[in-house]
């Protein structure tokens, strides 16, 4: 592989004949010692040492000397089996950061999510352990990132004992820090610990370190900035969630003491209409465009999927359906889970406004529409055939 | 029924100049349509050096407004603690957020803990309840979702955006209504520690691949929004793409499953 490298300058030298006014040269002479003394790279072999093998992506170990080992035979490609994410335990932690999701029906939300990244960010930095104050049943908290579970001894809508069974937890537990997210119930929930425990929160934390945390004050004019204080309450999207290590989720016990009834003598959950709930606010959108031309099918169909209405600008503008159904930069921007497009192609200012949905839903007749290669089930198919079967199967499950 | 509604210096949003704040008189107006319908006293109560733009919340529905002077540094709690216990109010009033002073929203709660009154918060409705003392409350949730809650009196409730527009300016209201000024008490604000500089907007996080994944899963999560990635079906029968876009409206849960 290493053939001694070349030097043509020295080369020359040696061939040249001494002692004449101009210079002569002998080319017949063989140079006798006329190499640099380095060797020559070959590129190719070094490349083909430091391949790693059996991954699917081509991936070079630049690391390992080349010539240690001998050039591996070519192994065919198998896909690498995703490893498991570590287990992490923290037996003996130096403090504990807990927090409080709202973790609505037992689920995370990407808010509680970020909310146990700030927690891990806070523990980590000095060995401590993250602990979980949670509603009965909350699900993936060891993949979430919480070292310890303490169940709330909460039942129904009673904020006042949830404050109260936390602020035994603030004071008997020594929590160094105690996160809440900034939503509705969290941000409430946080206030009331506030107010019963005396200490100051530092409500809507816009970014956080282990070092400092900031909020927007004054009309957000001046921006507050000091060492993470003990309450917390997280503004959305400003912490990325944790990831990469699994934590043990290991129960606590804890006596809670034990609290009366509060002022709430009932709370009855009210489902959103959503035929009357606005579209920025909606979790389900279907929206017709300009493919749609049959909008009474289309307002049953809505009506059966328990959707909530949505268009494009051309069906706006055509005055087809009321100017604040309009989706898109210029009408409302959806914070939607899910959005089902009939007959839309995604101009870029209608798409601007599903940016944001989790899941998009296309049935467009031309393949090579924006919203197609947005959508996570594209349909290339006349939207207006496609909603009398929806609705015929709706129908058909129904009665089934 | 005696009710309070408490009234902050706002700030205007976009130009900065004071201001009332708007969530407060959509307070005035639940407050102003409750005492139509159902009778009660109404007062308005604000805590600070001047009015100010204040005085058009009595334009906006409110008979009455205490103002009770107290410095610019001063913390507007014990005095209004004060107003409150004397007045003896059934139901109180108050907006979410201030906007313009430290907007953590925690003037209510430390006000109820104060006052020993339970708090509600996020209202969007009110009526009184069957048995008298009693009030019903809607609380707005996120995504348009309510929750009815039947609340002994007296209680401290905060208003949520969603609550009915504020009424509209009427300049006869604003001359009519009957503007008090008291003295309040004196409380300078404990300092907060805390470093202040101009505000400057965060970036907010985009990428939805956590801190700890690796760099091909945050290019994936980067990306797989602009490009889909997903089904795609060309042409199929319309029977088939409807049990399709069914399967996948009741795979991710939007659609109840059958």
């Amino acid at each position: 592989m290493s053939r001694p490298r070349k030097d043509p300058r020295a080369e020359r030298a040696a061939q040249r004949v001494a002692g004449a006014t101009r210079p002569r040269f002998d080319l017949a002479r063989t140079p006798e010692t006329a190499t640099s003394g380095r060797p020559r790279r070959d590129p190719r072999a070094e490349e083909r040492l430091a391949l790693v093998p059996g991954t699917l992506r081509r991936r070079l170990d630049r690391t390992r000397r080349a010539g240690e080992a001998a050039i591996p035979a070519p192994q065919p490609l198998a896909t690498p089996a995703p490893d498991a994410p570590a287990l992490r335990r923290i037996p003996e932690p130096a403090f504990l950061v807990a927090l409080v999701p709202d973790a609505p029906g037992g689920r995370l939300t990407p808010h509680d999510r970020q909310l146990f990244g700030a927690a891990r960010l806070l523990a980590d930095a000095g060995g401590g352990a993250v602990v979980a104050l949670v509603d009965p049943a909350a699900d993936d908290l060891a993949a979430a990132g919480a070292d310890r579970v303490l169940t709330l001894p909460v039942s129904g809508y009673d904020p006042e004992g949830k404050a109260l069974a936390l602020d035994a937890a603030l004071a008997a537990l020594g929590l160094r820090h105690l996160l809440f997210p900034e939503s509705a119930e969290g941000g409430d929930l946080a206030r009331r610990v506030a107010a019963l425990s005396g200490e100051a929160l530092f409500a809507g934390a816009e970014s956080l370190t282990a070092k400092a945390v900031t909020r927007a004050a004054h009309g957000r004019r001046t921006e507050q900035r000091g060492a993470p204080p003990t309450l917390i309450s997280l503004a959305p999207d400003a912490v990325a969630p944790h990831a990469g290590t699994l934590h043990e989720a290991l129960p606590v016990a804890f006596a809670f003491p034990a609290t009366t009834g509060g002022a709430i003598l009932a709370a009855e959950f009210v489902a959103a209409d959503p035929a009357r709930v606005s579209l920025a606010e909606a979790d389900f959108v279907t929206s017709a465009g300009n493919g749609v031309s049959d909008f009474e099918t289309f307002r049953a169909l809505i009506a059966a999927l328990g959707a909530t209405p949505g268009a494009s600008r051309m069906v706006c503008d055509a005055g087809l359906m009321p100017r604040a159904a309009q989706v898109g930069a210029s009408g409302t921007v959806l914070d939607a889970r899910c959005y089902f497009a009939l007959g839309i192609a995604g101009a870029p200012q209608h798409l601007q406004g599903v940016a944001k949905c989790e899941h998009v839903v296309a049935v467009n007749t031309d393949l090579h529409a924006a919203m197609i290669e947005r959508a996570g089930l594209a349909i290339v198919a006349d939207a207006q055939e496609v909603m009398p079967a929806l609705l015929r199967l709706i129908a058909e499950e129904a009665s089934a | 029924m005696r009710i309070a509604v408490l009234l902050s210096a706002g700030r205007h949003a976009v130009s900065g100049r004071p201001a009332p704040v708007p969530v407060e008189l959509q307070a005035v107006g639940l407050a102003a349509d409750f005492v139509e319908r159902h009778g009660a006293d109404l007062t308005g109560l604000h805590a600070g050096p001047d009015v100010g733009p204040l005085r058009d919340a009595l334009g906006h529905g409110l008979p009455n407004l205490v103002h009770l002077v107290t410095g610019a540094d001063d913390d507007p709690l014990p005095s209004l603690a004060a107003a409150l216990r004397e007045g003896a109010f059934d139901l109180i009033l108050a907006g979410r957020v201030a906007q313009g002073g430290e907007d953590s929203g925690l003037l209510p709660y430390a006000l109820a803990r104060a006052l020993g009154l339970p708090i509600v918060s996020d209202a969007a409705a009110l009526a009184p309840g069957e048995t008298p003392g009693t009030l019903n409350v809607e609380q707005a949730l996120p995504r348009g979702a309510r929750r009815r809650l039947l609340v002994r009196l007296p209680v401290l409730v905060t208003v949520h955006p969603a609550a009915p527009a504020a009424r509209p300016f009427a300049f006869a209201g604003a001359r009519r209504g009957i503007l008090e000024t008291r003295p309040g008490l004196a409380a300078p604000r404990a300092s907060t520690g805390l470093e202040e500089r101009p505000y400057r907007p965060r970036p907010k996080l985009i990428a939805k691949a956590a801190a700890g994944a690796s760099a091909a899963e945050r290019l994936k999560a980067a990306t797989e929004a602009a490009s889909g990635g997903g089904r795609l079906l060309v042409d199929p029968p319309p029977e088939e793409a409807a049990r399709e876009i069914l399967a996948y409206l009741a795979g991710i849960g939007v659609v109840a499953k059958r």
